[in-house]
């Protein structure tokens, strides 16, 4: 029997979103077990359904040989689990002891919080484990290392001995990721057990003993690490090997630029490593330019970089050869770009208002007279929009009520217009199913073959290879290779496969010299 | 399946109000049962009274008419997502601007100079609320904090006003020189003080209604009150709509507070404006901030001040008792609407 084991668990969101199918999953005792897969592989879910978040939908949970439910994260500590989240819930005001002890202080005469008692019980916790932080400093003064340490201290404190983290490396320098590791292995020593929620092969190999891989929801396997041959074997687990969307892709040819990025940098305070550093890229008219990188590599800044969202530390953006660096994004639509983003409920869609209301946000300007909005007009175009993009429920329902791959068809039917000469889609098929995938790609199609060019920003290596004519893949920030797509993938298993995988290394990192255009292929086919 | 669900959510919404009313009446009618010694009577005289004749039914209406100005202004706010807290101070500035420009100007034309006071009100109070906007858009200080301190001032200043240079020496009340007559509004229900400006409040909600539903700066408001990071990404200038919505709340409430001294008073008194701010928060979330449900709403504030003071009168009961009961209506439209926030939180989360 092991120390944790989670079974069948299933959850199904309201949405229609199948975030985790009947998967199993156990811990032993006294071990560092990671959980690795790509984003939207339902890591995250299966840790909030352990930690009291979220109800599954079916499933059971047994801890230490007994049957338990788990129903909040009190309920959560109570059984001695903690969790540290990839964003921290810290009150940044607040001391380290006081943020330690929020929700279970120690009281003095039944009314005072006993502070003297509180410092010193986690002084206890900071020291016995090494850690580097002064329980009455304010949190705000500490940095993002020292913030983490205040969480696990939290946890600790609350006498955690299955511990829950979250992407905990996301965030960190190196220096404070060989921290934390030594962290993990001393807390390991000690008896207690962790789990780690991570996207990064490196740091697998290096900290856990065993290791899950979820796809798509499900559980791909369990290896234990030592056995692990290569670490290309993980990548390809964790990207999985579906066959290619027979999309058709008649090639044009290219035509001039659209979009070009010359050395744009982004930089955030605070932070040490630039999102995005010296990014130069090219989308030519009738090209789909496919971004590949894992999430946390700079894809979403990117994203918001060119859609005229987040200006640019330095460095300058063109479309069509006019500098429009320093636009914001009505400038942006007005000269024919179209944004597919990939936060879909909250950047692309208002849920609560019309799918009309949805439609016209970015083009009711063109429905005026003296001021007020052409009604009749309005909603003929949004009817001929619904019919033609076959959405479900008509042009008056909130777009809230519709399911995942309607919400993308209004929006896609909103963005993908005639006019527009730059697309940028970023994770357009995220957790929509096949049909609506497929329908996606189509339309992406149709517009490249239309003569748009397409920026298609995409943490799923599989529909890049699929639908991008070339394709440039990040990380960290960088842009660390830039290739033409290997147009015999398509064709031939034994080709794809390689060039997945040689791929998937550079988007691990695994792979740092830079492959100039042209030179892989003998790498990648033979 | 859709339409059952929004038919469902309507229900929703309409039982809760209707329970809120009943709740609340309920509570009025426990009340009389142990504070009069004639309960019946008193209770006749509560929901009846102000139907019985011109005097209070006009007068009835005629102090819903502000209401319907000040609950238009939050239901603005609202609609936006933006939060006016100063709107008694804003009430009150208005009825300043009004008496000052009717003080001011000479009396040969009263309607003009009306207009123009009324005029003068909407844009003092509007560019004292936009200042909160503004100061959001520059610092994102919180404009529910700065129109609220910003409104406390002012009502001191507005004070210092009325004591000082607008002073009427012949009168002992804390009230200025009374305006001319020639800037009264026609008089409707004779004896009440029920006056044209009701006119005024039905407009109000239509423009109000039609502005925010069918014109191309309401749609653009309502999308950032909805969702700022949808409206920027649509390419609405969000910035924009901080600062508009405030200024257009101030207004309305600074029309509220001229058209009281205008039609009501004819003077402007200490205090008049006082309770107009949270008032107009309760009226805004009863209507749900349509600006057209202002109008009921507002209605039925005005019918619980006008039942209290008929069973004050008619009956044995103080005037607080339609506080109380305003209070309750206040407290669970605030629960509901509170509770329909944190459901939706809960379905997107």
């Amino acid at each position: 029997m092991s120390y944790l084991e989670m079974k069948g668990i299933t959850k199904l969101y309201a949405n229609g979103l199948l975030a985790n199918d009947h998967v199993d999953f156990s811990v032993e005792k006294n071990e560092i077990h990671a959980i690795i897969g790509e984003n939207g592989a339902g890591k995250t879910t299966l840790m909030k359904i352990l930690y009291g978040l979220e109800q599954p939908s079916a499933g059971s949970i047994t801890l230490r040989g007994e049957r338990v439910m788990i129903h909040s994260p009190l309920g959560a500590n109570r059984l001695g689990i903690g969790m540290v989240h990839q964003h921290f819930k810290l009150i940044p005001d607040f001391t380290v002891a006081e943020n330690v002890v929020l929700g279970s202080e120690p009281v003095r005469g039944g009314i005072f919080v006993d502070r003297g008692a509180a410092n010193a019980r986690i002084r206890e916790v900071v020291e016995s484990h090494g850690f580097s932080i002064d329980p009455r400093m304010p949190v705000r003064q500490l940095t993002v290392g020292q913030m983490q340490q205040v969480e696990i201290v939290k946890m600790l404190y609350r006498n955690a001995e299955l511990l829950i983290l979250d992407e905990p490396t996301s965030v960190l320098t190196e220096q404070e990721i060989g921290k934390l590791f030594d962290t993990l292995r001393s807390l390991q020593k000690g008896g207690r057990t962790c789990i780690i929620i991570t996207h990064k092969l490196q740091e697998v190999l290096e900290i856990s003993n065993r290791l899950t891989v979820m796809r798509k929801g499900a559980v791909v396997a369990v290896r234990t690490t030592a056995d692990v041959p290569d670490r290309s074997e993980l990548a390809r687990l964790m990207v999985g090997r579906d066959v290619l969307y027979p999309l058709n892709r008649a090639k044009k040819a290219c035509g001039a630029p659209v979009l070009d990025l010359k050395d744009v940098t982004l930089t955030q305070k605070g932070r040490d490593r630039p999102l995005l550093h010296d990014v130069n890229l090219t989308v030519h008219s009738c090209e789909i330019v496919g971004v590949a990188g894992v999430s946390g590599n700079g894809l979403g800044e990117l994203e918001d970089v060119v859609s005229g969202l987040q200006r640019t530390t330095s460095g300058r953006i063109f479309h069509n050869g006019v500098d429009v660096t320093h636009l914001g994004a009505a400038d942006l639509r007005e000269r024919g770009m179209a944004y597919v983003p990939a936060d879909r409920l909250h950047r692309g869609s208002s849920l609560q208002s019309s799918v009309t209301e949805n439609m016209i946000v970015s083009n009711h300007h063109k429905f005026l007279r003296a001021g007020f909005l052409k009604r009749a007009r309005i909603q003929e175009y949004a009817s001929g929009l619904t019919k033609s993009f076959g959405i479900d429920g008509g042009p008056r329902v909130p777009i809230g009520t519709l399911s995942g791959g309607n919400i993308q068809k209004v929006i896609l039917a909103r963005e993908l217009t005639s006019t527009a000469n730059v697309v940028v889609v970023s994770e357009p098929t995220w957790g929509l199913d096949v049909a609506s995938s497929q329908f996606v790609y189509e339309k992406i199609l149709s517009m490249r073959a239309a003569g748009a060019g397409v920026l298609f920003i995409s943490s799923a290596l599989d529909e890049i290879l699929g639908i991008a004519d070339s394709i440039v893949v990040m990380y960290r920030g960088r842009i660390v290779a830039q290739l033409p797509n290997n147009q015999n993938a398509q064709n031939d298993p034994n080709v794809s496969k390689k060039f997945k995988e040689f791929i998937g290394e550079y988007m691990l990192g695994l792979r740092d010299d830079f492959a100039p255009v042209g030179s892989q292929r003998k790498d990648a086919t033979s | 399946m859709k339409g059952k669900k929004s038919l469902g959510g309507f229900f929703a919404s309409f039982t809760g109000l209707a329970l809120t009313l009943i709740l609340s009446f309920g509570l009025v009618v426990v009340l009389i049962l142990f504070l009069s010694k004639t309960p019946g009577a008193t209770i006749y005289a509560f929901f009846i009274g102000p139907f019985t004749n011109k005097y209070y039914f006009g007068n009835m209406l005629n102090v819903a008419v502000p209401l319907v100005f000040t609950g238009l202004g939050m239901a603005v706010a609202f609609k936006s997502s933006v939060f006016n807290l100063g709107g008694e101070g804003q009430t009150y500035a208005g009825g300043l601007a009004v008496t000052v420009v009717c003080l001011a100007l000479p009396v040969a034309n009263g309607i003009l100079g009306g207009l123009l006071a009324i005029a003068a009100a909407a844009v003092l109070s509007g560019t004292i609320a936009g200042l909160s906007g503004y100061f959001k858009m520059k610092w994102n200080a919180d404009e529910m904090i700065s129109s609220f301190l910003v409104s406390s001032a002012l009502m001191l200043i507005v004070n210092y006003f009325i004591t000082g240079p607008l002073d009427d020496p012949n009168n002992n009340m804390l009230a200025s020189l009374p305006l001319a007559k020639q800037y009264g509004m026609l008089g409707l229900f004779p004896p009440s003080k029920l006056n044209i400006s009701a006119f005024f409040a039905i407009a109000g909600a239509v423009i109000v209604f039609l502005f925010m539903n069918r014109s191309h700066v309401g749609y653009e408001m309502r999308m950032c009150g909805l969702n700022r990071e949808f409206a920027r990404y649509g390419g609405i200038n969000v910035s924009k709509y901080l600062v508009l919505p405030m200024i257009l709340s101030g207004a309305l409430h600074g029309i509220g507070g001229g058209l009281m001294v205008l039609g009501t008073y004819h003077v402007l008194y200490e205090g008049f404006s006082f309770g107009m701010g949270w008032n107009g928060i309760a009226v805004a979330l009863i209507a749900k901030n349509n600006p057209l449900g202002v109008l009921p709403a507002a209605l039925l504030f005005a019918y619980l001040d006008a039942g209290a003071k008929s069973a004050m009168l008619n009956g044995d009961v103080t005037f607080e008792i339609a506080s109380i009961a305003q209070s309750f209506i206040f407290y669970f439209v605030t629960a509901q609407a509170l509770y329909g926030l944190a459901h939706k939180r809960r379905r997107v989360a």
